[in-house]
């Protein structure tokens, strides 16, 4: 993605750059006051709150009480555990397949390719619906393992692993694709190159494609934190009631328990814990851009 | 010799994946469609006791589904045509005008994806709290209008500088307005990846469930809304299957169109990939 040079397409009619911004100027004041200005007025709001005196002081009061209660420290704990395991899993799954369609060619690698980016069709909520009656209770995992005279298995619905898979599932497309456009940047010379010295498989991959592709890792692994630490629809309906993941506790602090101090707290706890991801991903689209 | 070289080729990653795939992502959605066309399914039979359309006459005949369709439906045309309202000028200017901030402006609408969305919505819920905008139709137009901004801006900007600078100039060599270039030249050329971009976000804005569950609960009612609801409290194992089936037409219509614009390369680069 990339802009070209201005230098390039600007004429030399000054009144250009009035009209450029009057064009842009709803989508970027939308930009400053449903995403800046909420952002600074969230942190605004849980430092200084409410006192006595009718007025607005500095307190940390809100923070203080999220990382003492148990309660909040188990969902903050939870979310943390759901995101590595996520992040961890996607890689591992996403890897081969991507590798796979870099280097395959034909009908079947078209097949595998539209499956991989399949789940990006389907919304979450179906999923949600999905997994409920293939994983969940005398679902249809049960009814096959029943049918051949085997124990039920221990369903995944309503525990930690039911969002984890879903959300596995969820995010296998940008995975995938992410990860395949990187693998786009690794020339078959330099492959060839080392297979030619002698280079076996292990140490192609090891050597050659993963140092080139590890920014792609990245930024597959900082797109994916972001989107499962504070994922709601699919943790609300498949996980545990407690603990709970950070999306299902900030809805239900906010509109449940009509608390909205506490709950822009745990959003700011959620920024806070992402700002590396979040910066990592603008800082590699911004390069990517440049290159 | 021939034989062995074809016995070689044979792929067996690919049959691997393709097996594996199938049954992980396909398997899952074929149940939700045969669950959505039974009339009676106990447990221990594998296969339904009953086929038959009984389940779509009662969804179809419920009150609240028939009224989260329409608001469903209203709700995704308003903000995908106010969205294209504001974004395609907006692209327009970011691909062809020069303005002070240009770059700037453009990588702010990164921001939004920055953060954890939720975090975000949350954020955005303390402000609308203030306004009076929780619970109302409009609140959740300005949530997923906002949601709709970086894809209906970057796809249409990567659309006008695809266009060919050249037989733009040629027709204003040969006396063509501006107007004129843009109808003719610039639009047909841009325009199939523009349409792509307004179908997506049709779609995206159709499914988008967390805004409208934060801000519009209970009183504004999508599909999505509704089917968490299903999932929660109904009984009926059936409901949820066909509302599952409708609800997922627009994104069967985005497959058929959209596929090509997220094959290729451009997409995954909008993610900065």
């Amino acid at each position: 993605m990339s802009l070209t040079p201005a230098n390039d397409i600007v004429g030399k009619n000054n009144g250009r750059g009035l009209t450029g911004l009057l064009l842009v100027a709803i989508p970027v004041f939308l930009v400053g006051w449903m995403i800046i200005w909420p952002i600074i007025s969230a942190i605004g709001r849980t430092i200084w709150l409410p006192n006595e005196g009718g007025g607005r002081s500095f307190s940390l009061e809100t923070y203080g009480f999220f990382f003492t209660d148990q309660y909040s420290l188990n969902n903050l704990g939870v979310t943390l555990w759901t995101t590595g395991v996520c992040a961890v899993l996607l890689v591992l799954i996403c890897l081969p397949i991507a590798l796979y369609l870099r280097f395959a060619k034909g009908r079947l690698a078209a097949y595998v390719q539209g499956l991989a980016i399949f789940p990006m069709f389907v919304p979450s909520i179906i999923l949600s619906y999905a997994i409920i009656r293939v994983l969940g209770p005398n679902g249809t995992v049960d009814l096959l393992l029943n049918a051949m005279h085997l124990p039920k298995i221990r369903s995944p619905y309503l525990t930690p692993w039911g969002p984890v898979i879903g959300l596995v599932w969820d995010n296998i497309p940008l995975t995938v694709l992410i990860l395949l456009s990187g693998l786009g940047n690794v020339s078959n010379q330099s492959i060839e190159a080392a297979r030619d010295v002698g280079a076996g498989r292990l140490a192609v991959l090891w050597h050659i494609i993963l140092p080139r592709i590890s920014n792609s890792i990245l930024v597959a692994v900082s797109f994916t934190v972001l989107g499962i630490f504070s994922a709601f629809t699919l943790p609300y309906v498949l996980g545990p009631a407690a603990p709970e993941m950070m999306g299902p506790f900030m809805q239900r602090t906010f509109r449940d328990l009509n608390d909205p101090t506490n709950a822009i707290t745990q959003a700011v706890i959620a920024f806070c814990f992402c700002i590396v991801f979040g910066l990592f991903y603008v800082r590699s689209v911004a390069k990517n851009r440049s290159a | 010799m021939a034989r062995v070289l074809i016995e070689r080729r044979i792929d067996w990653y690919g049959i691997f994946f393709a097996a594996l795939l199938t049954l992980v992502i396909v398997f899952p959605l074929i149940v939700v469609g045969t669950w959505a066309f039974t009339n009676v399914w106990r447990f221990p039979s594998v296969i339904p006791q009953e086929f038959g359309i009984k389940y779509w006459q009662m969804t179809l005949a419920r009150a609240d589904v028939w009224s989260s369709i329409t608001l469903s439906l209203s709700l995704s045309t308003v903000v995908t045509l106010l969205s294209a309202l504001i974004c395609l000028p907006a692209a327009y200017a970011f691909a062809r005008l020069d303005f002070p901030g240009r770059n700037i402006l453009f990588f702010s609408f990164l921001a939004g994806h920055a953060f954890p969305k939720f975090g975000l919505l949350v954020a955005i819920a303390g402000i609308f709290l203030q306004l009076n905008l929780i619970g109302t139709f409009w609140g959740v137009v300005l949530i997923q209008l906002v949601g709709t901004l970086l894809f209906m801006i970057w796809i249409p900007v990567a659309a006008f500088q695809a266009v060919d600078r050249r037989m733009e100039e040629a027709a204003r060599d040969v006396g063509a307005s501006p107007m004129r270039v843009f109808w003719s030249i610039t639009l047909p050329q841009a325009g199939p990846t523009i349409a792509a971009a307004i179908l997506l976000s049709f779609v995206g804005t159709f499914y988008e469930t967390e805004g409208a569950w934060l801000i519009g609960a209970p009183q504004i009612r999508t599909l999505p809304v509704l089917m968490i609801s299903f999932i929660n409290n109904q009984p009926v194992i059936q409901f949820g299957a066909v509302l599952s089936v409708l609800l997922w037409v627009p994104s069967f219509i985005a497959l058929l169109f959209a596929r090509r614009v997220i094959s290729s390369g451009s997409f995954a680069r909008g993610f900065g990939a």
